[in-house]
């Protein structure tokens, strides 16, 4: 009897120890992360107004907002991406270049593409500044990997 | 007169020890089997004819050395894809356990049956291929399609150990049928670049914190080589 208790607690143990792996809850692909700052004090974040995004072909990601920053996702079919960005119906035009990698994650999300090499192909200067790449590499979306100077 | 008495009284004492140690030779002699089992996991097959994408094969085999202890081996070849929300992959490969097994049923006269419990040492030797996979990506905005690479990883080991809980009943003469559950823990594994081994032929899928769980359903043939008195 007393064995048979033991056999039912190892049993027990060992059922309890396998974990759920069925739900991704790890960081998957990030979003491209822009951040608007007063051109004329560069270290001044500077809000705006009213703000529409939308990547060219694809629907609008913010519709009149105001807002300092923005999370933008990269196309992970491209190697580029072009972003219209109306800034109180002032149009600008950013197209981001970049090489993607694939990266593992886990059984349940499968693999995350990463950006790196982020450059500015082209980009229009109707009411944007200037702009500067914090980060080439775009591996999480917890902080902004460009600024943007209005 | 006492004196003959008690003479009688040794005398009589002297027959009954006589009679009781005759009784001791009449005994029947209970002979137990001792020799190899031979046997197959029957659940492996019957899984290729429902489950296209798994193909196994398992030999087992365990040798009596002591009166509950037993010798056990179990030998595989598996090829099994897996199909994720995200990824799709082939795990193609061998293993080889060894271990003992621990008979904890107290057998009745002429059974030979057993519950056991048991240890075992699993090693693997496989190849991954990753058939395809999709990134992953929160949202719907840019949908990620679907790359097929087919890249293979060659030469992956994995080793572990595992628990082992089952029992085998005598239906016939010298034929055995067997149940049993494994929880394994994998001791290392030679990871592939920038993938997992998630599956792992012998040890079954490898769980989060690398356990993992494993089921036989054997049928197996004894061939007696010695019979001991028990």
């Amino acid at each position: 009897m007393k064995k048979n208790l033991i056999l039912m607690a190892l049993l027990f143990l060992a059922i309890l120890s396998c974990e759920k792996d069925d739900i991704c809850i790890e960081d998957t692909t990030p979003n491209l992360v822009l951040r608007f700052y007063d051109n004329e004090n560069q270290t001044e974040v500077k809000q705006i107004t009213d703000l529409t995004v939308w990547a060219i072909n694809y629907d609008s990601i913010y519709v009149n907002e105001s807002l300092d920053s923005i999370a933008a996702p990269l196309d992970l079919n491209q190697n580029a991406t072009t972003y219209i960005l109306v800034n109180n119906l002032v149009n600008d035009t950013i197209t981001f270049s970049y090489d993607r990698n694939d990266i593992f994650v886990s059984r349940s999300c499968g693999y995350k593409t990463t950006f790196d090499n982020m450059q500015i192909e082209s980009n229009t200067t109707n009411w944007i500044k200037n702009i500067n790449i914090n980060n080439t590499l775009i591996d999480n979306d917890t902080t902004a990997h460009i600024t943007i100077f209005h | 007169m006492t004196q003959r008495h008690i003479l009688l009284f040794f005398i009589s004492l002297f027959y009954v020890s006589i009679a009781t140690s005759q009784i001791e030779n009449d005994t029947i002699k209970i002979k137990e089997k001792y020799g190899i089992r031979i046997g197959v996991d029957v659940s492996k097959p019957i899984h290729s004819i429902f489950e296209t994408e798994s193909k196994g094969f398992e030999i087992v085999s365990d040798f009596r050395f002591l009166k509950n202890y037993y010798a056990a081996v179990e030998l595989g070849v598996l090829d099994k894809t897996t199909n994720e929300d995200y990824i799709n992959f082939t795990t193609k490969g061998s293993y080889f356990k060894v271990g003992i097994n621990y008979n904890a049923y107290e057998n009745w006269v002429g059974m030979n049956n057993e519950i056991y419990v048991g240890l075992r040492y699993g090693l693997s030797f496989f190849d991954q291929t990753l058939n395809n996979y999709t990134p992953n990506v929160k949202g719907t905005y840019f949908i990620a399609e679907t790359l097929e690479p087919n890249m293979q990883f060659s030469d992956l080991t994995a080793h572990w150990v595992e628990f082992v809980f089952g029992m085998k009943v005598e239906t016939f003469k010298n034929l055995y049928l067997g149940v049993s559950i494994s929880f394994n823990n994998l001791i290392s594994t030679t990871d592939p670049e920038n993938f997992k081994n998630l599956y792992v032929p012998g040890f079954n899928r490898v769980f989060l914190n690398n356990t993992g769980v494993g089921f036989n359903y054997t049928l197996s043939y004894l061939i007696p080589i010695i019979k001991k008195n028990k």
